[in-house]
């Protein structure tokens, strides 16, 4: 049985990364809040679709669907919200708010991890 | 990506923010100055400056990366400082070492207003940049926690 690479392993450090990039997102809008002609970014995650077009492989050297997990975020233009008289689109409100929680986030992730690594201390220990 | 990267972009934020705020105060400190600069043998008043910001830097790694990753975030940039070009203020004031013939004063063509709206938003967004930077270093903290 392979100890670190489990699904669960797996997803927590995919969604580490989402929120890293996330963050970097967020600091980018926040730097360029007055910057003539920025459009705010945001990192939307796709797992749920990933996971939707789920196939079975007929074959051991076919790419596997959905469990990739370099391609589960990435970073799109807003562009669907109210524009500045300067062609600017940075919601300082709104970044702030996705600040605080991809804060809250990115912890309660940290801690899972911290979970599944103290599970395995403890079975490494044999239960001492 | 970076380890630091979402630090260094809010902090060029800081910077340009700052920068925002040097020539604000430069402005508020010169509204007064009737010699700024000296042309064609004569004292121009202070212009008042602006600073002009753009996103990111066009650097080969940034052009690189948006080629790739489709994604340009480097932070922001200071594409320069300008001059604005409205016209100055011409007040009557005969007494005035800088009067011409007719007794008037050319005065710098700053806005205290201006400068003050302008200052606000600075310090608002620095305050934001700051938040920005806070919450990174506090998720990077978190993340050395793992394995403890």
């Amino acid at each position: 049985m392979d100890l670190f690479s489990s699904s669960v392993m797996k997803n927590l450090e995919m969604a580490l990364d989402g929120s890293a990039l996330k963050q970097k997102t967020i600091s980018n809008n926040l730097a360029n809040v007055d910057t003539p002609g920025y459009k705010a970014k945001e990192t939307v995650f796709n797992q749920e679709l990933k996971k939707s077009l789920q196939a079975h492989r007929t074959d051991q050297r076919h790419f596997s669907f959905g469990t990739e997990s370099s391609s589960s975020f990435h970073v799109k233009e807003k562009t669907n919200t109210v524009m500045n008289h300067n062609g600017n689109n940075v919601d300082v409100d709104k970044e702030m708010a996705e600040l605080a929680k991809n804060q809250l986030y990115y912890q309660t992730l940290v801690q899972r991890i911290n979970g599944k690594f103290n599970s395995i201390k403890m079975v490494v220990k044999g239960g001492r | 990506m970076g380890v630091f990267d979402a630090m260094n972009v809010s902090a060029s934020g800081l910077t340009a923010q700052r920068l925002r705020m040097d020539v604000a105060s430069s402005n508020m400190a010169n509204v007064d100055s009737t010699r700024g600069e000296f042309k064609n043998g004569v004292w121009e008043p202070y212009r008042r400056k602006m600073v002009v910001l753009g996103a990111g830097e066009s650097s080969f790694k940034n052009m690189f990366n948006k080629a790739v990753n489709n994604g340009k975030m480097s932070g922001v940039k200071v594409n320069g400082v300008v001059n604005d070009q409205t016209p100055f203020k011409t007040v009557y004031q005969p007494e005035h070492p800088d009067a011409n013939e007719e007794g008037f004063v050319q005065l710098p063509n700053v806005d205290p207003l201006k400068e003050m709206v302008d200052l606000m938003s600075a310090t608002r967004s620095y305050e934001a940049n700051v938040t920005a930077l806070n919450a990174a270093k506090g998720m990077y903290l978190k993340a050395l926690e793992i394995g403890r």
